[in-house]
């Protein structure tokens, strides 16, 4: 009988080593079908809150066309909706060059852009935000082929914003020629401010910091990340090799001095 | 001992006190006007090309001068320092004796002018510090500086007269506040919009009116005029005024603004040659109620300061699918929630033929084609479908109870020009969107709604108002 039973479980161990692979690409399969079906249901959602603004491609040349044209000494500048087909994002929480993370773009679908028209979607079910964000990453090749990177840590020290903070933070936006886009008063006038351009060649305006809150919020954290990661796309460089962190932090307690944060307090 | 230092602090007070007189003394009888008297008399004794000039020179009293005009009721001393003012002589000289530039005081004689009626001033002061009203003396109207004197000339003058002769400056002020739409905000003899604050007799108001908080350099009425119009967020920080001049376009301005006095020149003053008024035609109207908020009118632009978007309302688009009477009820009635003032008369002082001349020019491109007619009425509407609806593809621009507003692209729809409005015009606007507008068109030529669809969600727009 012992040897019975041993043939058959040569038998059995074959056939699983056959079955093995089969029912891999089985599974894989069903996975796949899953994918193609939330990215099928984002498509439909995409259709009808987004297409109008980001196109049907994903390129920022939706029906709506011009989202906003700014005045600014006599010069207009035309705004238009984000490009999704290159995969470049200003509010990312991973290093420069890098991707996004999920939950950097769920945020922004969650929250919207403040001052930008970008609506927060937060009452819409998540699944269809879900089915969104997947079926925006069909736009560019970039999300199949790099790995996603490992979002920043932020450690928020105690003394941002004590007023020694400050003053060394004024004394590294004039080292770092800050100055020069975002004006020698933060008020975004510097001498280069209106030669600017973003990736797409379109004419872009620096951050006045006397006129409010920044898109992403204007928590310290979110301004550390802004340092740190730069803003892709835009003429705001990432920091995080040419500062060290604690430079980084003296700036953010001078950008929040600026954006009058620290007087409410 | 104790008596001995009482004794000594009496002696010294005493010291002090006599020291004190002595220097009062002194001043009183060394003024400043006496030591520039004193220059005058030299100079012109040094400079005598013959006896008879100099034994006239030497003869000059050197004295308090002072000119009084009692129409005016003003005693102008400021001849004390300036008594060169006159004299052909000092026309190169240096101040306060240089003479009167211009050829102004040959039609204006001192003696029945003065001085202080141009060039503000305190009249009865007897030093330049207090006389000029500079440097923090608290003089309401100090003295003004030359580059807005021109302002003083329209207390007598018209501008026609103005503009030929010596008055450019208020003149091409005066023009400039018509082009720039200042009345659009700024009521001025009763007419003008509301949304800031009234103008007249901003010339003559009281320094304490004005916050000088963030004015830079002397506190007086000049500076702030000035400041505010380069950066009206520099001085009052929630102020809403849009304004984009250049230096000298601010420089003017300010001119024009000091002719804005409640005081009134007496009738043998005024001088009033041409009494034409200016050509008003539906573009120049346009220029001065409408122009500071839509520009040019062909671009709708969002506003960072109003914090929403300025409809662009030459745009042929919108001109082709409002008639006259719509507009006219806008124009009249203004829109609620939103910066649009209401300009019927008994509001903002624009009589029908005003508002009818300014309908004349915003759709004098006005395309001859009509739109294609919707037939509203043929559709039967279901609001809970056209409520779907809305949520869906209306809520992230319009917001989801149709109020706009900052952050959003849409207009507000619960005001009464679109709740009012024909669901003809707009269920038009919807199925063919608005050009130049972030108003796409939702119908068979965009995105593919049919009309039913279109009919529902106006009639559930419709219902907004009902809402809470």
């Amino acid at each position: 009988m012992i040897p019975s039973i041993t043939k058959c479980k040569r038998v059995l161990l074959i056939v699983c080593l056959f079955l093995f692979p089969l029912t891999s690409v089985v599974l894989a399969q069903e996975n796949d079908d899953e994918y193609a079906a939330l990215v099928e249901s984002g498509k439909k959602v995409y259709e009808v809150r987004c297409l109008l603004c980001h196109g049907s491609k994903g390129d920022g040349n939706g029906p709506v066309g011009i989202i906003r044209r700014a005045e600014r000494n006599g010069r207009v500048l035309e705004i238009v909706p984000r490009d999704l087909t290159m995969a470049v994002f200003r509010f990312r929480t991973t290093p420069t060059g890098c991707l996004a993370d999920d939950q950097d773009i769920l945020n922004i679908i969650n929250n919207g852009v403040p001052r930008s028209f970008m609506p927060a979607h937060e009452k819409i079910p998540i699944q269809e935000r879900e089915a969104v964000k997947e079926y925006i990453k069909t736009f560019s090749y970039r999300w199949e082929e790099e790995d996603p990177c490992e979002p920043i840590a932020v450690v928020k020290p105690e003394w941002v914003g004590s007023s020694k903070s400050v003053d060394k933070g004024k004394i590294i936006f004039k080292e770092m020629k800050c100055g020069e886009c975002h004006g020698y008063e933060g008020k975004g006038d510097g001498p280069k401010s209106n030669d600017l351009k973003d990736d797409w060649g379109k004419q872009i305006l620096p951050f006045n910091f006397s006129t409010g809150d920044l898109k992403r919020g204007s928590t310290p954290e979110n301004v550390y990340i802004t340092f740190t990661s730069g803003l892709d796309g835009t003429g705001m460089p990432s920091y995080e090799d040419s500062l060290n962190e604690e430079d980084r932090w003296h700036l953010v307690s001078f950008t929040l001095k600026l954006m009058g944060k620290l007087d409410k307090k | 001992m104790q008596s001995r230092f009482y004794l000594s602090l009496l002696l010294i007070s005493s010291l002090v006190l006599i020291a004190f007189m002595g220097i009062a003394f002194n001043r009183e009888m060394n003024p400043e006007w006496k030591k520039y008297q004193t220059e005058y008399k030299d100079f012109l004794v040094k400079n005598a090309k013959d006896a008879s000039t100099r034994q006239r020179a030497e003869r000059i009293q050197i004295g308090m001068q002072q000119i009084y005009i009692k129409s005016l009721e003003r005693s102008d001393r400021c001849m004390s320092c300036h008594r060169g003012v006159e004299n052909p002589l000092m026309a190169e000289a240096e101040q306060p004796h240089r003479q009167h530039s211009g050829n102004y005081l040959e039609n204006h004689p001192i003696a029945k002018f003065g001085c202080t009626v141009c060039h503000r001033g305190q009249d009865r002061a007897t030093n330049m510090r207090e006389a000029h009203g500079e440097e923090h003396t608290h003089w309401d109207f100090p003295i003004i500086p030359s580059k807005y004197i021109q302002g003083s000339c329209a207390q007598c003058h018209d501008y026609e007269m103005l503009r030929q002769e010596g008055g450019e400056k208020v003149a091409r002020g005066e023009e400039l506040f018509r082009q720039k739409g200042c009345q659009g905000c700024h009521k001025i003899g009763g007419k003008g919009g509301d949304l800031g604050k009234d103008i007249a007799g901003i010339g003559s108001r009281p320094f304490a009116y004005f916050s000088m908080k963030h004015v830079v350099g002397d506190h007086n009425l000049y500076n702030w005029v000035k400041q505010h119009f380069d950066d009206p967020r520099a001085i009052v920080p929630e102020s809403e005024m849009r304004v984009f001049l250049t230096d000298e376009e601010a420089e003017l301005l300010t001119t024009y603004m000091m002719t804005f006095v409640t005081a009134e020149m007496p009738r043998n003053y005024t001088l009033i040659k041409n009494v034409i008024q200016p050509k008003i035609d539906g573009e120049s109207l346009y220029k001065m109620y409408c122009i500071a908020c839509h520009s040019d009118g062909r671009v709708s632009l969002y506003d960072e300061i109003f914090k929403r978007t300025i409809p662009a309302i030459r745009n042929p688009a919108f001109t082709r699918s409002i008639d006259d009477e719509h507009l006219r009820t806008i124009i009249k009635e203004g829109r609620k929630g939103t910066q649009m003032t209401a300009w019927k008369v008994s509001a903002a002082g624009l009589t029908d033929a005003d508002i009818n001349k300014i309908i004349m020019y915003i759709t004098m491109n006005r395309p001859e084609k009509k739109p294609e007619p919707f037939g509203f009425l043929k559709y039967k509407a279901d609001v809970r479908h056209g409520e779907e609806l809305y949520n869906i593809r209306c809520e992230f621009c319009h917001g989801a109870e149709g109020k706009g507003g900052e952050g959003f692209l849409g207009i507000n729809l619960r005001n009464p020009a679109v709740q009012k409005a024909d669901p003809e015009f707009l269920a038009i606007t919807v199925r063919d969107g608005r050009e130049g507008t972030p108003m796409v068109s939702f119908g068979m030529k965009g995105l593919k709604l049919d009309n039913q669809d279109i009919a529902d969600m106006v009639a559930y727009v419709k219902t907004l108002s009902q809402k809470k």
